[in-house]
């Protein structure tokens, strides 16, 4: 549902395939018209020195909602109503930005003479800026159609499905002890207006289903838990057949846990499972190619381009483009429309992620990858989709080559350090393997690497790519987005696997 | 907008919501004004400013009052927030009894709110060319201090003022102003091929009492410096010494795990253990709302419940968990806040430097990565760098292992507990040691 169409100031208006006006939802979502926006980016760009400087202006309205049933009482439900606005004024390397809570021409006023101050800072870069060398525009994706906001679902239907959930984790086992259901519906307008005279609008809903599972055994406690979402109907959630899996991926993963060890400590050969466990790539390497990392000299990753930075195995790709994803967008938060961007092919770096701002810098081609968490932060160099792609190995296969390893399916999450390139990612769920068979349950696994050494250790990859189910959120500088992450089972040969049996 | 302003704003709601229907209700608004200026490599680089504000009604409705449903807006119009009160009734009113849900009693609620001296108003007025040469400093003195910082992330300057009113049904209204400045810097120390950012900062209520520019510079470059060379060890069983960042994130773990929420539902280690030895017997942990001029103070907590001082781990037992009033209901016991406000280990006697000489073979952690902390089994596995002390010295950096444990033994193990004391966020700890804990490296 996102349309574009670019006006140049002094010429006639163009206007693109249109589902719905930027104008008209200007107008519905704000009270404002295109022509008191172009004077208050005309205000914001004073004094940034002509084609030096850009300037654009983010609008956000619409609303994210959330329900939670726990020890099978429904909580309080809970809203949220955005309708907030940034200006962003750039020159080179610098830039000024300021929000306001509260749409009004006299608070975008206000923001656009804050923002504009950055221009008294920047004489020395004027001549890095390079803001006018790319074209926007180009034909709009349409990646999340969807009949009826999830924000106007009836709230007896959510609690409906809440409950189905709670009656059937109960269910599975009399040591599930406690359930707790979650979901989070958003549905937010964006529009984009900038310097060079582009206006480009957004609608973007966001479904997501989380269930925890609490088991106990005499005085043994463990949780389980599953989820996924993605910008589509909440229909979809109600499905029986969705819901259901996460149900029965949490409860079990809770009652299995109970009978688990403690995972094992030091260096061994790890078989990651195909989804989620993607979270490795993300950290190993997804963050250390953002260009802004890269632009500054500050990524372990930034003077690697074209070398090799990983096995002949591994391909690894940023996509924003795959329909419904939860890390996908029509267009990044800055309208440029959102891409496939090959990072690593066959163990070579290929490729950054970038923002407007340090494409310019760079001298590179933008990305799609501009994003951020909400109208009150500035753009920066963010991931979408990112997964390995697949390979011609069978799962079965590539567990059965391993003597002694583990095999992890979950993880809670990550974390990389850009600079010297160790990254961390947890495991919830895992497996003993011995002589290439899965034996006993284990937990507390933190995985802990190298960003440009480890991935050379990948000795096998999975025919079986598939993305995680669309929970994941990424944070950095203090912003979260949603993003998706995805891979193959792979084997990796040699990392340090931190339990606290030694 | 004035304090009395917002103060007639969330009485006037709680007015309204009576009379349209809702048997209990609260409104929290806040607002802030904050600024952030960023300098990298001598140039100022990024200002962003801004004015915020925002409001959050909650509605407890239904004959027993016990449906809820809350909404936030920062739109302060009379048209939209009488809007926003009938929507958030309707909601309520639509979904489900939760029998432990409403207000505090209101003999619980705070009665009078001390100045705790949380507002400085010279932080408002701090000329912005004051604050790019703060920053600027910062950043200098870093670069300058060795010839192996090579770049840097830029140091940064922020400083904001806002307040908060709470009102509610049961005859509450309370409000209070706060300020925050900080001061931040990254730089980035080479050797061959290897490159370590190193990271400091400083925050504070009051402007005068932030420490000074080069301070902050010097000890980012040594935290750079000090991690060149970095390997990895071996997988062995040993002695780990938290450095004070180190131990007061540990704390804030652990006792957070004594939250009412974590407690009633099952899903913490501490559950059951309320009385008990859970630490090592030196171990006093506490949490103080009122101390004067403190990041974590606060007068009353986010549901009008009154600010006290609290034992919450007294000589290794834990005294208490922290009970919001809905925590409390389902616990079948009185409140104390759900809230923390300033929460330190109590000091030792020994120094640092003793505590490190104490150990012949083992870990000085200064930083820790991932998600690794488990609530609900105390299970603990973190990314672990810092330093290798060899008889009694730090000897190398390591970075590349992971340190492993669970939180009862971790606690359990303390064997030391420092004279080094600070308060710079609001949680704090002195350096402490733990005696054993799973290494995994090569």
């Amino acid at each position: 549902m996102v349309n574009t169409f670019e006006r140049p100031l002094s010429e006639a208006a163009l206007l693109h395939s249109c589902i719905f006006s930027p104008e008209t939802e200007l107008h519905n979502a704000f009270g404002l018209t295109y022509g008191q926006l172009q004077k208050i980016i005309a205000d914001a760009s004073k004094g940034s020195g002509g084609k030096n400087g850009f300037c654009d202006v983010f609008l956000q309205a619409g609303s994210a909602q959330s329900l939670t049933l726990d020890q099978e009482v429904i909580k309080s439900a809970t809203s949220s109503h955005v309708n907030g606005a940034g200006v962003r004024v750039v020159v080179g390397d610098k830039s000024g930005y300021s929000h306001t809570d509260h749409v009004t021409v006299a608070n975008l006023k206000r923001c656009a003479t804050i923002a504009r101050a950055i221009s008294e800072h920047a004489q020395e870069s004027a001549n890095l800026a390079l803001m006018e060398n790319q074209k926007a525009v180009q034909k709009p994706h349409n990646l999340y159609q969807i009949s009826q906001s999830p924000a106007s679902w009836d709230l007896k239907d959510k609690i409906a499905l809440l409950r189905k959930m709670d009656q059937m984790a109960r269910a599975y086992d009399p040591r599930i002890s406690n359930v707790s259901v979650s979901l989070g519906v958003e549905d937010y307008t964006i529009i984009i207006a900038t310097s060079r005279g582009d206006i480009f609008a957004d609608k973007r809903p966001l479904v997501r289903l989380n269930i925890s599972c609490l088991a106990e055994d005499g005085s043994k406690r463990e949780n389980g838990s599953s989820g996924g979402g993605g910008r589509f109907d909440f229909q979809q959630l109600e499905d029986e057949a969705y819901w259901q899996e996460h149900v029965l991926i949490a409860a079990k993963q809770a009652i299995e846990l109970l009978n688990a060890d403690p995972a094992p400590a030091g260096e061994m050969d790890v078989v990651l499972g195909a989804g989620w466990p993607g979270v490795l790539i993300h950290e190993a390497v997804g963050h250390g190619l953002e260009g802004d990392f890269n632009r500054k000299g500050t990524s372990a990753f930034s003077s690697l381009m074209g070398q090799s930075v990983a096995s002949k195995l591994v391909t690894v790709i940023d996509d924003g483009t795959i329909a419904e994803r939860r890390g996908s967008l029509n267009m990044d938060d800055e309208g440029t429309p959102t891409g496939r961007t090959v990072l690593i092919e066959n163990g070579k770096l290929t490729g950054y992620l970038q923002d407007r701002q340090n494409a310019s810098l760079m001298k590179a081609g933008l990305t799609g990858n501009g994003r951020r968490q909400d109208y009150r932060f500035a753009p920066i160099p963010r991931m979408t989709n990112t997964y390995m792609a697949g390979g011609t190995s069978s799962p079965d296969e590539i567990i059965a080559s391993v003597k002694r390893g583990i095999y992890a399916t979950t993880f809670g999450g990550g974390q990389v350090d850009i600079t010297n390139g160790d990254f961390t990612f947890s495991a919830t769920c895992a497996y003993l393997i011995e002589d290439g068979k899965l034996t006993r349950p284990i937990k507390g696994a933190t995985l802990i690497g190298n960003g440009p050494k480890a991935l050379h250790q990948v000795a096998m990859v999975g025919n079986d790519v598939s993305l995680d189910k669309g929970i994941g959120t990424c944070g950095k500088d203090g912003q979260g987005v949603p993003v998706g992450v995805g891979m193959p089972t792979i084997r990796l040969n040699g990392i340090t696997v931190g339990g606290s049996k030694s | 907008m004035a304090t009395a302003r917002l103060e007639d704003i969330a009485a006037a709601i709680v007015h309204q919501a009576r009379k349209l229907g809702a048997a209990e209700c609260d409104v929290t608004i806040t607002t802030r004004n904050a600024v952030e200026t960023s300098v990298r490599l001598g140039q100022v680089e990024k200002l962003e400013g801004a004015q915020m504000r925002g409001l959050q009604f909650r509605a407890l409705c239904g004959a027993k009052g016990t449906k809820t449903a809350s909404s936030s807006t920062s739109d302060f119009g009379a048209k939209a927030l009488k809007q926003l009160v009938k929507d958030t009734i309707a909601t309520a009113e639509a979904s489900e009894e939760d029998p432990y849900a409403g207000l505090p009693e209101p003999g619980d609620l705070a009665r009078e709110y001390p100045d705790l001296g949380l507002f400085d108003p010279a932080v408002e007025k701090i000329p912005v060319e004051t604050k790019i040469s703060l920053a600027k400093e910062a950043e200098e003195v870093a670069r300058g201090a060795d010839p192996r910082i090579t770049n840097s992330e830029g140091a940064s300057f922020s400083d904001s003022a806002g307040q908060i009113v709470h009102a509610n049904s049961r005859g509450f209204l309370g409000s209070y102003h706060g300020s925050h400045v900080s001061l931040s810097v990254g730089v980035v120390a080479s050797q061959d091929d290897e490159m370590q950012v190193g990271g400091w900062w400083a925050s504070n209520r009051s402007f005068d009492k932030l420490e000074s520019a080069p301070a902050i510079g010097l000890k980012a470059a040594e935290r750079a410096l000090r991690q060149l060379g970095s390997r990895k060890v071996k997988s062995q069983e040993v002695p780990v010494v938290f450095d004070p960042l180190m131990a007061a994130r540990l704390i804030a773990q652990f006792i957070g795990a004594a939250a009412g929420s974590h407690i009633y539902r099952k899903s913490s280690f501490l559950v059951d253990k309320l009385g008990q030895v859970v630490a090592s017997q030196g171990v006093n942990i506490i949490d103080d709302p009122l101390m004067a001029g403190r990041l974590g103070s606060h007068p009353f907590d986010s549901e009008g419940l009154p600010a006290r001082t609290r034992t919450i781990i007294e000589e290794g037992r834990l005294v208490t968990y922290l009970l919001s009033s809905y925590a409390a209901r389902r616990l079948h016991t009185r409140p104390n806040s759900g809230s923390l406000g300033n929460l330190y280990l109590q000091a030792g006697k020994e120094s640092p430097e003793e505590i490190i000489g104490s150990v012949k073979n083992g870990l000085y952690l200064t930083s820790v990565s991932g998600p690794g902390f488990k609530v609900i089994t105390g299970d603990y596995s973190l990314g672990a760098s810092g330093i290798w002390i060899e008889d009694g010295k730090l000897a190398y950096p390591v970075s590349g292992i992971t340190i492993a444990s669970d939180m009862l033994s971790m606690f359990a193990g303390i064997e030391a507990i420092g004279n080094d004391l600070v308060f710079r966020s609001s949680t704090a700890s002195p350096t402490i040691k733990i005696g054993k804990m799973t290494v995994a490296g090569q």
